[in-house]
């Protein structure tokens, strides 16, 4: 059984269709890259997939079952937004993942905030955005998860901490879950992916296993996504 | 789930609103103290500044309240922090009711504030005096006692604010089911939605004056309301408040259910 499967899934604001017909599926065990140019459909799936957006028509099933109680349990979202309330400190936001996820590894999370010299009692309000959005990370991460989804991780970030972004997200997601990650900074990201699907005007444009698409256009996936959507 | 949720909206709340529960006690003290001090042009002066600081504070609970009731839901279910809530593992029923649940206590423990604080402030013999001589044609008619009329009023003030504030939270979500302009569309169809539920109350009112010419005359003459009317008011009020909250209630619950498009 596949992990996530959307079958004709669409989603329009008043007469502007966002997303036309998606079919996708997400195996278990991959690192996918959802790529696409900015403004083409790639967060309004996500937020689908994570019943942020109610779909104009289709379905999104995450192991064969609607998206629900269920599916939220297993599946690990990082918004590229600051969703944390901000009178919170540090301690309690880990104490309310703790409360409300069963498969959040506190532990964890102290680790590698600690690690991040952060001191668990300060408030978020006090942290910088960058600081706020590196906790959302650690705290993601942190959840023994079957599918994380990472909306623009890297957006806006400096090389260094793209770096500690990538590495956070490697050595952190549970053996055998998929990982899906939204960007446009493919050269980035391109080293760790298995599998890559374009996104583009609201459509699904190819879904290939990374490899294979190397060696059928003889270049990376960068230069393969340049020459597909050259403006 | 319901249990932590509550415990965190209620977290939230309170911890806003303490400051005005402790204001408004603070200054109801002050005029009970200065209004027991021997009585000099300067006291009474001061006295009647506590007095009327602890009048706003009460109605500042109220307001602040409604405000942050109101604030709270749309920011956690429709704002920035509506990222992390619509996906903790909790179903929208929950989500819901966890916030009805919030609105009940607060608004409750408010009620509680409020009348301590006028017991603090103005308690006196005198006084008492003077609401037993105002209730105690309306407790007679009701074959009732002033405590238990008092309680009733509460209870129908209570209702009111909760009628208010769930019409806030259709507006809210109706609001937000807009492409377009979501906090005026909320503003707009909670206002809406208010008055459908006070043109209802009055319809209700007019029915009932069919069968009963004291509640007719309120209509069509400028008969000075007697306890009749009072009475018979007071029991619709009850009953159609009633009514109109769990209505609300459920179809709020049934559109929440139906998703939510966040920004």
């Amino acid at each position: 059984m596949n992990l996530l499967e959307c079958i004709n899934l669409c989603k329009s604001y008043g007469n502007k269709e966002v997303l036309k017909d998606i079919n996708l599926t997400i195996p278990k065990g991959k690192i996918i890259g959802l790529l696409g140019k900015n403004g083409t459909g790639k967060t309004t799936l996500i937020k689908l997939i994570n019943d942020l957006l109610t779909p104009s028509s289709g379905k999104i099933l995450v192991n064969g079952k609607e998206i629900g109680c269920e599916s939220k349990k297993i599946i690990s979202y990082l918004p590229e937004r600051t969703y944390l309330d901000k009178s919170m400190t540090i301690d309690k936001v880990i104490k309310y993942f703790e409360d409300f996820y069963d498969n959040f590894n506190s532990n964890k999370a102290k680790k590698l905030l600690i690690d991040l010299d952060l001191d668990l009692s300060q408030k978020i309000s006090k942290m910088s955005k960058g600081m706020q959005e590196k906790l959302q990370l650690v705290l993601v991460m942190s959840r023994e998860a079957d599918l994380y989804i990472l909306d623009e991780p890297l957006g806006g970030v400096d090389p260094a901490t793209r770096d500690y972004i990538l590495d956070t997200i490697l050595t952190n997601f549970k053996d055998g879950a998929s990982v899906i990650i939204s960007t446009h900074l493919i050269s980035d990201i391109e080293r760790i992916l298995d599998e890559v699907i374009f996104i583009d005007k609201g459509r699904i444009m190819l879904q290939s296993d990374c490899d294979e698409l190397r060696n059928k256009e003889n270049s990376s996936i960068d230069e393969v996504f340049r020459r597909m959507f050259k403006c | 789930m319901l249990k932590k949720l509550l415990k965190y909206d209620l977290k939230s709340m309170f911890k806003g609103l303490f400051i005005f529960y402790s204001l408004s006690l603070f200054f109801g003290v002050l005029t009970r103290i200065f209004f027991s001090i021997e009585a000099s042009f300067i006291m009474n002066i001061i006295a009647k500044v506590c007095s009327g600081v602890s009048i706003s504070m009460i109605f500042n609970i109220l307001i602040n309240n409604l405000m942050r009731l109101w604030g709270r839901f749309k920011q956690n279910l429709y704002g920035d922090e509506s990222y992390l809530t619509h996906t903790l593992p909790v179903d929208k029923k929950t989500l819901y009711l966890s916030k009805i649940l919030t609105a009940i206590i607060t608004l409750f423990v408010s009620i509680i504030v409020i009348s301590l604080t006028l017991f603090i402030a103005y308690y006196s013999k005198e006084n008492i005096e003077i609401i037993k001589t105002i209730l105690l044609p309306v407790a007679d008619a009701y074959n009732s006692t002033i405590i238990k009329i008092l309680f009733a009023i509460l209870f129908v003030f209570f209702l009111e604010f909760a009628n208010i504030l769930q019409s806030g939270y259709t507006g809210i979500i109706i609001g937000h089911r807009k492409n377009n302009n979501k906090t005026g569309f909320s503003v707009l169809f909670g206002f809406v939605v208010y008055m459908i539920t006070q043109i209802i109350s009055l319809l209700m009112i007019f029915i009932t004056g069919l069968f009963n010419s004291d509640i007719m005359n309120l209509f069509f003459t400028n008969e000075i309301i007697n306890i009749n009317m009072i009475k018979v008011i007071i029991y619709i009020a009850i009953i159609i408040y009633t009514i109109s909250l769990f209505v609300i209630y459920f179809v709020n619950l049934k559109l929440f259910k139906k998703g939510v498009n966040v920004d």
